[in-house]
């Protein structure tokens, strides 16, 4: 027990105390060069009064935090954020989770149908663009002209607040739930088939085994699935933006986010460099806060319900 | 120990006929699936495809139809090769800008791949100190908007003199929060300890470890965040713009140059986002394969 | 654990290797040089030139470098000029990395003339009056420095539907459309008045937000006074009365087809007769004819209530980031010069703003297919002499006009307020902003 270590011995516990550092130091290494010092200039940007062409102003504190949450337009692109968030987000997962279930079928052509629900996220956005504007123009768009057809009368998408975060989730819906229905597959695919199998000669139907067996072995991926897209749509950017050709998010912004508020404050026509700073900043604590209730949402309703399936 | 072997076990071990033999007698889980399951994904697949097939009907076409039916009709018109000669004899550098795509997102990919299978391992199967909290942290950074980044990004590429060059589109990207909170919770369930210890006992170094056992585990999500991260590096456009531009730029760079006039050509345009596209259709036959599992699981439980 | 290292390295070689092989094209400035005069000026010299949309000048690069052997002119192009833009201010911001030539834009004039020491002084006595006397003033900073040279301009004229005049009656020579229409603002409303009542549906005007752009490039100080302090929206007795005219031609007398400029709807609206006049810069006559296909009786008349108004613009600055002042500033004159941007005006239809260049017979000549056989040259040219007044735009000039447009765009467009109700949240949005 007290022997010497032998050379190759200590280099084995060096390269095992040594070696998870090691792995995840790209990540940081990059993260410090390429990631903290836009945070960080970010944060020195906000806190002080900057011009994005005239330069670093005086240092004001905080005033550029307390300007922001004074303007209507602030509490304004929170609520469209928030709006447009949980009609995308929420759609989406449950969307995914189910695609993904019937990709995981045992297909022909299994490559066809999986490649397929992927396509919508390599459509470029100019294409999406035009072709959203076609189905959603107030006046001519196609989705008018079908509930014209109907007889009810045509919805105002670019007007409306909320037809236009209707319109928009949609726009995200569609890029995003293949993409996210394949996270899924890839997580359904580690599952080991006995316990389906086990299922199935205990009389279990699809139904019943998609609520006891794949979804609590699906919880981590759930969580996941529920943090990435938090995070991704608080910030949601292109589509809004894309809506209508000003890209400002409305007369009345009614479709605009908080991210689009950041670059119309920063590169708009105020061009306060320190205020879009003090947005960016709260929306990364609004997105924390958010992430983490979502988070401990998900974990308690997933294990409750994998306590129900029960053994 | 279940005798009832999965079909693809079967079709290896004794041949196409038997596997035919067996999956008529199909029950449990390699029931084929009924019509059901079918139509709904014929409608979702339906639905995923006609934005593309939209683009080709407007590349097939011209601005003076576009212009007089908004919505064109159903078949392509056939103007599509045209089109697409126009776009790449236009004065965009369009083979430069594929050839620059292709070099920036394949290393990217296969990059975010490799560092982010290393720091998902770690993180997942590796117990060290402060892991939760570095994992926590590694998230936390996805939280932060972009929007105004490109400004002191600009400023540090321009110090490092790689205003310009392809670099400065790679490196930024060369290891993704997502990727490693993806590979993370993808091994933490799809990489058993049993395998990790017993190719230890068998006296591997954690990098042989790493080699031998974690990547093969990982192909599955591996191919998946390979084929995310080309794509999304494919179609980036803002960044590209600003720190390449027209002069050296990646292909979404110089396909929007072919909007750089007041009345806006969507024929043209669109036979742009087509020639675009195709290369990353022609990836997904490729890569799409790769995302099949089972085969490996009857053969680890045995 | 070396195996690691191994790999770690063999990536980072293949990518390099990679990129390595790919970045020759990249070119950066050369940074030793703080470009001054002591050039010689037949040292070889790479000059960089960024502009944006079409400015037709890809011969002329061509031309300049076959006249200036140690010349070679590098272009650089953005599809548009918020793009252009984008760009620009990252650039401005990082401090590096701008091109020896920026095109700008008139409308980003208001925040570069805040910051006139980021671009050299290109005052030259030799080049007094080339252009139109607004056209460079706006360039001229109090001192007298000049921060760009002037490219095109957008002259307005009226664009009208000859057929849809016809239907309702009116006359649709242009010459008596030019007649029917002479006068200001008041006189425009009140025939579309006349119009509406007798068309059967069709508006007057497509946008209320585009015409109220014309109205208020007519006034002297619109939203600033011109020490460039703001002028508090609810003491700005001149931009209400415009915004009570606007508002209630466009809703009370249904002159506006209540279209958002470049929108789906707009676009389709040039097929389904939705409107049957707009004001109309040059470049504006490409836009009509390609979303107009098919359709006959476009025409254009040389009228413009108020006289004459303008719409867009370029120049072309020298920053002073860049490496090579003198010789960029020399081959930015010769680009702007009177002959070259007639040649401009043959590749890509970028109307002069050089007063020479608008009595020349190459522009005077020229007549436009789709718009019945007009002359179009000889209209735009009479119509840019006509221009009297460059409003007074200065820092928070696009802000403001954003509030008004807006409220315009909340009555006319998406119906979400009446005129009073938009213009009180225009009035908020004032406060908002902090200016006073």
């Amino acid at each position: 027990m007290n022997q010497q270590l032998t050379r190759s011995q200590r280099l084995s516990r060096l390269d095992v105390k040594a070696s998870p550092y090691l792995y995840i130091s790209p990540f940081f290494i990059l993260f410090f060069i390429v990631g903290l010092f836009p945070l960080v200039y970010t944060a020195w940007v906000s806190v002080h009064d900057w011009h994005l062409i005239g330069g670093q102003g005086e240092m004001v504190g905080l005033t550029n935090y307390i300007d922001v949450l004074q303007q209507p337009n602030f509490f304004k692109a929170l609520r469209n954020t928030f709006s447009i968030f949980l009609l995308s987000s929420v759609p989406q997962v449950l969307a995914a989770i189910v695609i993904a279930y019937l990709l995981d079928t045992n297909l022909r052509a299994k490559t066809f149908w999986r490649m397929g629900v992927l396509l919508p996220y390599v459509v470029a956005p100019v294409a999406v663009s035009l072709i959203f504007a076609k189905i959603f123009a107030d006046q001519s768009g196609l989705v008018n002209a079908v509930l014209e057809i109907l007889g009810t009368s045509p919805i105002g998408w670019h007007a409306d607040p909320f037809a236009a975060h209707v319109a928009i989730a949609t726009m995200v819906n569609f890029r995003w739930t293949g993409y996210n229905a394949l996270i899924f597959l890839a997580a359904m695919q580690a599952i080991p088939r006995e316990i389906y199998e086990a299922a199935i000669i205990d009389g279990a139907n699809r139904w019943r085994t998609f609520f006891s067996v794949t979804v609590p072995m699906l919880r981590p991926t759930i969580i996941f699935v529920v943090i990435t897209s938090t995070i991704g749509g608080l910030q949601i950017f292109d589509e809004p933006r894309m809506f209508d050709t000003l890209g400002q998010g409305g007369a009345d912004r009614q479709w605009m986010t908080l991210t689009m508020y950041i670059y119309e404050l920063g590169w708009g026509a105020q061009k306060s460099f320190g205020r879009a700073a003090a947005v960016s900043w709260l929306l990364f604590l609004i997105i924390i806060a958010v992430g983490v209730i979502n988070f401990l949402i998900t974990r308690s309703i997933a294990s409750s319900s994998s306590g129900k399936a029960g053994r | 120990m279940s005798t009832q072997m999965s079909t693809p076990m079967i079709e290896q071990l004794a041949g196409k006929g038997a596997a035919r033999a067996a999956r008529r007698k199909l029950h449990g889980v390699d029931k084929r699936p009924g019509w059901l399951t079918y139509g709904a994904l014929a409608a979702v697949v339906l639905i995923s495809f006609y934005p593309i097939w939209f683009t080709i009907l407007l590349a097939s076409s011209n601005a003076g139809e576009i212009a007089r039916n908004p919505i064109p009709s159903l078949i392509p018109a056939g103007e599509f090769l045209t089109n697409v000669t126009r776009v790449i004899e236009s004065d965009i550098k369009f083979w430069t800008a594929l050839a620059n795509s292709i070099i920036v997102s394949t290393v990217t990919a296969i990059s975010v791949v490799f560092f982010s299978t290393l720091a998902g391992y770690s993180f997942a199967k590796l117990r060290f100190r402060g892991s939760n909290g570095l994992l926590v942290f590694v998230i936390a950074t996805m939280a932060v908007p972009t929007q105004l980044s490109i400004v002191p990004l600009f400023i540090l590429m321009s110090e490092l003199d790689w205003v310009g060059k392809l670099q400065a589109v790679i490196v930024p990207g060369m290891v993704t929060a997502f990727g490693v909170f993806w590979m993370t919770q993808y091994l933490r369930e799809a990489l058993p300890f049993e395998l990790i210890e017993a190719a230890r006992v068998d006296g591997a170094s954690m990098i042989r470890t790493f080699w031998s056992v974690a990547m093969p585990a990982a192909r599955p999500a591996a191919a998946m965040l390979a084929l995310f991260t080309f794509v999304g590096s494919w179609t980036n456009f803002f960044w590209p713009f600003i720190i390449l531009g027209s002069a050296n730029p990646t292909l979404p760079v110089a396909l929007q140059l072919l909007q750089a006039s007041y009345f806006k050509d969507y024929s043209l345009i669109m036979a742009g986002v087509v020639v675009a596209t195709l290369p990353l259709v022609i990836l997904f036959a490729v890569a799409g394969r790769q995302l099949v599992a089972g085969i490996m699981q009857g053969a680890v439980k045995g | 654990m070396r195996a690691a290292i191994r790999n770690l390295a063999a990536v980072a070689c293949v990518g390099a290797l990679l990129t390595a092989c790919s970045s020759g094209n990249g070119t950066t400035p050369d940074a030793t040089q703080s470009g001054s005069a002591s050039a010689d000026p037949n040292e070889k010299v790479t000059l960089t030139v960024a502009t944006f949309n079409e400015f037709g000048y890809e011969e002329l690069f061509e031309e300049y470098m076959a006249d200036n052997p140690n010349v070679t002119i590098e272009a650089r192009k953005a599809a548009t000029s918020n793009e252009a833009r984008d760009n620009m201010n990252t650039r401005l911001a990082a401090g590096s990395g701008l091109a020896d030539i920026e095109a700008i834009e008139i409308d980003w004039l208001t925040e570069l003339m805040q910051y006139p020491d980021k671009f050299v002084d290109l005052a030259d006595s030799e080049l007094d009056g080339r252009w139109l006397e607004w056209k460079s003033a706006a360039v001229t900073t109090e001192d007298g420095k000049v921060i760009g040279y002037g490219t095109d301009i957008g002259p307005e004229a009226i664009c009208y539907r000859a057929d849809l005049f016809e239907k309702a009656g009116f006359p649709t020579d242009r010459e008596e459309v030019a007649d029917l229409l002479e006068g200001d603002w008041d006189t425009y409303f009140n025939v579309g008045k006349d119009f509406v009542a007798k068309s059967g549906g069709v508006a007057w005007f497509d946008s209320a937000s585009a015409t109220f752009q014309g109205m208020v490039n007519q006034v002297e100080n619109p939203f600033e006074n011109s020490d460039g302090t703001p002028i508090p929206l609810s003491e700005n007795d001149e931009i209400k009365a415009i915004y009570d005219d606007i508002a209630t031609a466009a809703t009370d007398d249904n002159l506006s087809a209540g279209l958002a400029q470049w929108s789906e709807d707009w676009t389709n609206a040039f097929q389904t007769d939705k409107f049957a006049t707009m004001l109309c810069p040059g470049w504006m006559l490409g836009v009509i004819e390609g979303n107009a296909q098919g359709v006959e009786g476009w025409d254009i008349a040389n009228v413009f209530p108020g006289g004459g108004g303008n719409w867009g613009g370029s120049y072309l600055t020298v920053p002073e980031q860049g490496a090579n002042h003198e010789q960029a500033k020399k081959l930015a004159a010769w680009l702007t010069a009177p002959e070259q941007q007639i040649k401009a005006f043959q590749a890509k239809g970028t109307f002069p703003s050089q007063v020479e260049a608008l009595e020349d017979p190459a522009l005077l000549d020229q007549t436009n297919a789709f718009f019945n056989d007009a002359p179009t040259g000889q209209i735009l040219a009479e119509r840019a002499k006509a221009i009297e007044v460059a409003p007074f735009k200065g820092p928070n000039y696009f802000a403001l006009a954003q509030l008004v447009t807006d409220a315009l765009n909340r009555l006319d467009v998406e119906g979400t307020d009446d005129a009073a109700g938009s213009w009180d949240k225009a009035l908020e949005a004032y406060n908002a902003l902090g200016l006073s």
